[in-house]
């Protein structure tokens, strides 16, 4: 998993959100990993990316997206294009 | 594609600007890329760049600062990136607390709770209609219950209570958001329509009697959320998905639109709308040119296109009733207009009556407008200039950057309306009776500066001018009015102190204070109240913490009059030593000399560092100031409380 890339877009939405700089958003990035990814702002993060992909995620699922590799895989599920 | 290297551009270059702490830049080059994209991640990039330079943002561009607590019973978290945004954009920083979801109630009834310990300048306070009047949805079911009307009136009752003790203990300024209508209920359209007591109705109802109780507790403005979530579309205004899941009141959409519209309502609260509207002629005021078509020619009145162009005038002339001042500034011969308003008439929506000025002429525009500014005696950031011609616009924007510039459309001439009243720079959350009376007054100062040019010394001009001066408390101006003097007057202000209803209120009834207003009316009209001193009395001395006087009454010994009635008040409260105080700002230099000219030594030892407060005084036991003799005063023993306030503490 920690060979895989994080496609631009979304490497980008997370920096901006999270306020680090894209090279630091691995795939292994999360909820806790970094102070600044608290509930909040998951909760912005979860907005933005909804907002640039044009995707819904289901609420109950919202909370166990806690990682970058999570929230890719479930855009991919939803048929984003990345 | 495009769009996406100018984004990466523009963000690189807004990186740099911030990293240079170059504010002007930043915030020029963050506008061009909200406009080119919008996109929730940028605005959170903006928004993370303009706390790095608040600084910078305060001391260069004159943001204003202001310590901002949100009380909520709502998540509001994801929308702070747009609300910092947007209020960068309208030149203010917001440093912001937060409060708890559930402690609001404590929040505004405890004198220890967090939000009392923060003391912050300006105070959101955002509750959902389930903390407000959670029992409407239930009572308003069936449409008919007689329950409703006591439900809201309680509702409002307890709103009030929190309004009122929060007020009791500070003077920030208040945001109040009222409730948004529910778009889907178990009644229907038809039902909500039609039934008397739908939630519909009641949620309107509601908000009527909020804003109506947002009027009666100073500086507080009442937000109309609803009308935002209308103009926005109420079906995308909310994602119930969010709102069930994170008790997220909005969609993500609507978070700009959101922010946008809690910076413009909070904005009347520190800042004074604009006072003169400067418009064109030519394709603005009128379709065509009247030089080339006529005064036949011109499109105006109720035919399409010319309706467009009456719909504007229409606009002008509910502007000018509240007291925003219409000029012409126009190139063009000054008969061929008189003409065209005479033959037009019933074409036109206003007459050259409704104008407080006519530039037309062929000189250049920018000096049209200065010439303007000083025969209204108002500074340029008090205009707006409304002109088709691009080359004109561009020329304003560069040579005098305070005027705001609005491109009127040729080709879509019914948009005007709605370009102009999109922009804030007329909001005002009161309106005064002076501002109604506005137009006759600056009329009747044109008046005035004819007699002097005809009447012989100045002492004669200002006698024959028969001056009536009426002291009156601060409270009593009304309140209102004087912290909008304090909010709008810049040259004849000596410390600039932009207090609140609360503070002024806080001068008048504390022991030795002195919170007094100034009205002023002579031959030619009422100028209505167009000064303010505030000043306290500790031991023997009077300190003067404010001093201000509107520029339009300015060199008639009216100022005297003021310092003279305030130098009264101080002895009757046991004063023998009057303190005065200048703060120099870019606009103020006309009154730096006020206190020399008057008798005051300047006191170099008590110079407080940390201000650029420079302090003068005067002994009152050989020199208190006296009124000019060609003035009339009334209301002079008005102000007696404040001194048997002295003697009785």
């Amino acid at each position: 998993m920690s060979s895989q890339q994080v496609p631009s877009s979304l490497r980008d939405i997370l920096a901006d959100v999270l306020e680090i700089s894209p090279e630091e958003v691995t795939p292994e990035l999360g909820v806790g990993t970094i102070d600044n990814w608290d509930s909040f702002r998951h909760l912005q993060a979860i907005l933005a990316v909804e907002g640039e992909y044009s995707v819904q995620f289901d609420p109950s699922r919202i909370p166990e997206l806690t990682t970058v590799s999570l929230i890719q895989a479930e855009l991919i599920a939803k048929g984003a294009t990345l | 594609m495009q769009n996406d290297t100018e984004r990466q551009d523009l963000r690189r270059r807004i990186k740099e600007a911030a990293s240079s702490q170059d504010a002007g830049t930043a915030v020029t080059l963050a506008r061009r890329l909200l406009a080119v994209s919008g996109k929730p991640a940028d605005v959170m990039f903006c928004a993370t760049t303009f706390t790095g330079i608040a600084d910078a943002l305060t001391s260069q561009l004159r943001a204003k600062r202001l310590k901002t607590y949100i009380v909520r019973s709502v998540t509001i978290e994801p929308i702070l990136p747009f609300l910092t945004t947007e209020a960068v954009l309208s030149n203010y920083v917001l440093d912001m607390s937060i409060g708890g979801y559930g402690s609001y109630v404590d929040e505004l009834l405890n004198p220890q709770s967090a939000l009392a310990k923060f003391k912050p300048n300006l105070v959101f306070i955002l509750l959902d209609l389930e903390d407000i009047a959670g029992r409407l949805p239930a009572l308003c079911a069936d449409g008919i219950g007689d329950a409703v009307e006591a439900e809201i009136g309680e509702s409002v009752a307890r709103v009030e209570h929190l309004l009122r003790s929060f007020r009791s203990g500070s003077s920030a300024r208040i945001l109040f958001q009222g409730c948004v209508v529910p778009d889907q209920t178990s009644l229907g359209d038809v039902g909500e329509a039609n039934l008397p007591h739908s939630l519909t109705n009641a949620v309107y109802q509601l908000n009527q009697k909020l804003a109506a109780l947002c009027r009666t507790i100073s500086d507080c403005v009442f937000f109309d959320v609803d009308h935002l979530a209308a103009r926005h579309g109420r079906a995308n205004w909310r994602d119930a998905r969010m709102f069930f899941a994170s008790r997220l009141p909005l969609s993500s959409a609507s978070f700009g639109t959101y922010a946008a519209g809690l910076v413009r309502s909070f904005s009347p609260l520190f800042r004074a709308p604009r006072k003169v509207l400067c418009t064109d002629l030519d394709n603005t005021l009128w379709g065509g040119v009247l030089g080339e078509e006529g005064p036949e020619g011109i499109a105006t009145g109720s035919a399409f296109p010319g309706n467009c162009y009456l719909e504007y005038q229409r606009h002008l002339k509910q502007l000018s009733s509240r007291g925003i001042l219409l000029a012409i500034i126009s190139k063009n011969n000054d008969a061929d207009v008189r003409e065209a308003f005479q033959i037009r008439a019933a074409d036109l929506g206003l007459t050259l009556e409704d104008f407080v000025a006519t530039k037309i002429s062929w000189n250049e525009k920018e000096a049209s407008i200065r010439e303007l500014a000083e025969e209204l005696s108002l500074g340029l950031d008090s205009f707006v200039f409304v002109d088709d011609n691009p080359v004109e616009c561009e020329a304003i924007r560069q040579q005098l950057p305070e005027v705001a510039v609005i491109a009127a459309p040729v080709e879509e001439p019914w948009k005007l309306v709605d370009l102009l009243s999109a922009q804030p720079f007329f909001d005002a959350a009161v309106v005064t009776d002076d501002d109604v009376n506005r137009l006759n007054e600056y009329k009747a100062q044109a008046q005035r500066a004819e007699l002097a040019s005809s009447a012989g010394n100045r002492d004669e001009f200002l006698a024959s001018l028969e001056i009536v001066c009426t002291f009156l408390s601060a409270l009593d101006a009304p309140l209102a009015r004087s912290v909008q003097l304090l909010a709008k007057t810049n040259q004849f202000n000596l410390t600039t102190r932009r207090h609140s209803a609360a503070e002024v209120e806080a001068f008048a009834s504390s022991p030795g204070g002195q919170a007094v207003a100034i009205r002023v009316r002579d031959r030619f009209g009422d100028a209505g109240v167009v000064g303010l001193a505030l000043a306290r009395t500790e031991g023997d001395t009077c300190s003067i913490d404010s001093l201000l006087l509107s520029c339009r009454v300015i060199g008639r010994g009216i100022e005297t009059a003021l310092l003279a009635h305030l130098g009264e008040n101080a002895i009757r409260a046991g004063a023998t030593r009057l303190v005065g105080e200048f703060i120099p700002t870019k606009k103020n230099a006309p009154c730096a000399d006020f206190y020399v000219d008057h008798g005051f030594l300047q006191d170099a030892t008590s110079r407080d560092a940390s201000t650029d407060s420079i302090f003068y005084q005067l002994d009152l036991t050989t020199a208190a100031p006296e009124s000019p003799r060609w003035l009339t005063l009334e209301g002079n023993e008005s102000n007696e409380f404040s001194a048997s306030a002295v003697v009785a503490s």
